[in-house]
């Protein structure tokens, strides 16, 4: 128990120092898949153990200690009651987080929903007449692309069809809900941060990839992503993926060598390393119930 | 060549996604467009048939407007909607961080070198790494 219950710990640190390297090298629709699968059972996992942590103050509660006395049973300590009230607290600060976040994701949902006031339904591109030049997926159901004048005017034909395959790719790969998804596991457990940032990056990655396939032309797909790059600027404000540290040159050098190959072993490594936490908060969940019949029954 | 994907591309572009090409092409460019200069500008394996069943019902939704001095069969994108939601978009940029920031854009910001490698890549072609 006392070591099982650490182990999300110490393997989110691991998880988060090597899905840098997993978004490098494995194709982007698979390392995404994984490594948010991955963060999200280990989070889970690591929620879970502080549960189990907290469960173990259950010894100092004074109807078990009086009637322990009574039975004349010694009382074992699996973890110090210090750790046991620590761990209360990071629930409690756990449990303000997803809060947190779950409002984000609804309040952006719902601004959302308003930019798509006033367009008939059934379209599927959302035309702003803006000299900003923007362009994002507005996840559905239905689905829509919105685009500003400014970054169609920006853009070459060729360059167009990009856009609108790389943003189709975002909705027909429901690529919100893995981010959300990743977000969420973050909030749970801030050690995760990297895997998340790692996912947000492969999302774009994955869809420049389907963009490419779809115009049958990666040269094509790397001119829009830089001419897009270039109109918008640096406007500073958009950095919120927190992957902004040179993505857009990473994403166009990436699509100028062949896409990377799928991996399948690493993987596999990487979902094993997600489900060891779990199997670490298993057998301490099982070790705690076992401790607690000792005391309780 | 090069805009064929292996799987016949042209011949999979659904309905709705050709009415998101057109409209695309109509606010690319400050001036109106005919059916043949759409035709010409996304993709020559079109039928012009299929344009002029585009536009109507670009038409039909108010997204589009036909032109009535200047050129005649001129098409111009209607800009009321479009305007509303650039208002929403602005307001919702302007609120700070949340929540539009929090998506995932078609690009992000750029630094100084990047912006010069990025230049390079449009102006030189593709012979170098970029990064």
């Amino acid at each position: 128990m006392t070591v099982d219950v650490y182990t999300p710990l110490v393997l989110s640190l691991l998880l988060a120092a090597i899905s840098p390297a997993v978004g490098r090298r494995v194709a982007p629709a698979l390392a995404a898949r994984v490594l948010t699968a991955a963060a999200v059972v280990t989070a889970a996992a690591g929620v879970w153990s502080l549960v189990l942590l907290a469960a173990t103050l259950v010894n100092d509660a004074p109807p078990v200690v009086a009637e322990a006395r009574e039975n004349g049973r010694r009382l074992v300590e699996p973890v110090p009651e210090g750790i046991g009230v620590l761990a209360c607290l990071a629930l409690a600060v756990v449990a303000h987080r997803l809060w947190r976040a779950v409002r984000t994701t609804l309040g952006t949902r719902r601004a959302l929903r308003r930019l798509c006031e006033g367009h008939p339904p059934g379209t599927e591109l959302i035309v702003a007449a803006s000299e900003v030049p923007r362009a994002f997926a507005i996840p559905g159901p239905p689905g829509r692309i919105l685009v500003t004048s400014a970054m169609l005017g920006a853009l070459q034909p060729v360059e167009r069809r990009v856009l609108l395959a790389h943003e189709r790719a975002h909705l027909a790969h429901r690529h919100s809900l893995l981010v959300t998804a990743a977000d969420l596991a973050v909030a749970a457990n801030p050690l995760l941060r990297p895997v998340r940032a790692t996912v947000a990056f492969l999302v774009e990655r994955w869809a420049d990839e389907r963009a490419a396939a779809t115009v049958g032309d990666r040269t094509a797909t790397a001119r829009a992503l830089a001419r897009a790059a270039l109109s918008a600027g640096r406007p500073g404000s958009s950095c919120a993926l927190g992957f902004t540290d040179r993505a857009v040159t990473r994403r166009v050098a990436a699509l100028q060598c062949a896409p990377p190959p799928h991996l399948r072993s690493v993987a596999a490594a990487v979902l094993a390393l997600g489900v060891l936490p779990a199997l670490g908060a298993a057998d301490a969940t099982d070790d705690l119930l076992h401790l607690l019949a000792n005391v309780l029954v | 060549m090069a805009d064929r994907g292996p799987h016949g591309r042209t011949e999979r572009r659904s309905s709705g996604e050709l009415e998101s090409e057109v409209l695309a092409a109509l606010w690319s460019t400050e001036h109106p467009l005919t059916p043949a200069e759409i035709q010409a500008e996304i993709g020559g394996d079109l039928a012009y048939n299929t344009v002029h069943t585009i536009l109507r019902r670009l038409y039909d939704k108010g997204l589009v407007l036909r032109e009535v001095d200047g050129r005649r069969g001129a098409y111009r994108p209607a800009k009321n909607a479009a305007e509303l939601t650039a208002d929403a978009m602005h307001e919702a940029l302007d609120r700070g961080p949340d929540p539009i920031a929090a998506l995932q854009q078609f690009v992000t910001g750029l630094s100084p070198e990047e912006e010069r490698a990025l230049r390079e890549l449009l102006t030189g072609g593709l012979t170098g790494g970029v990064v």
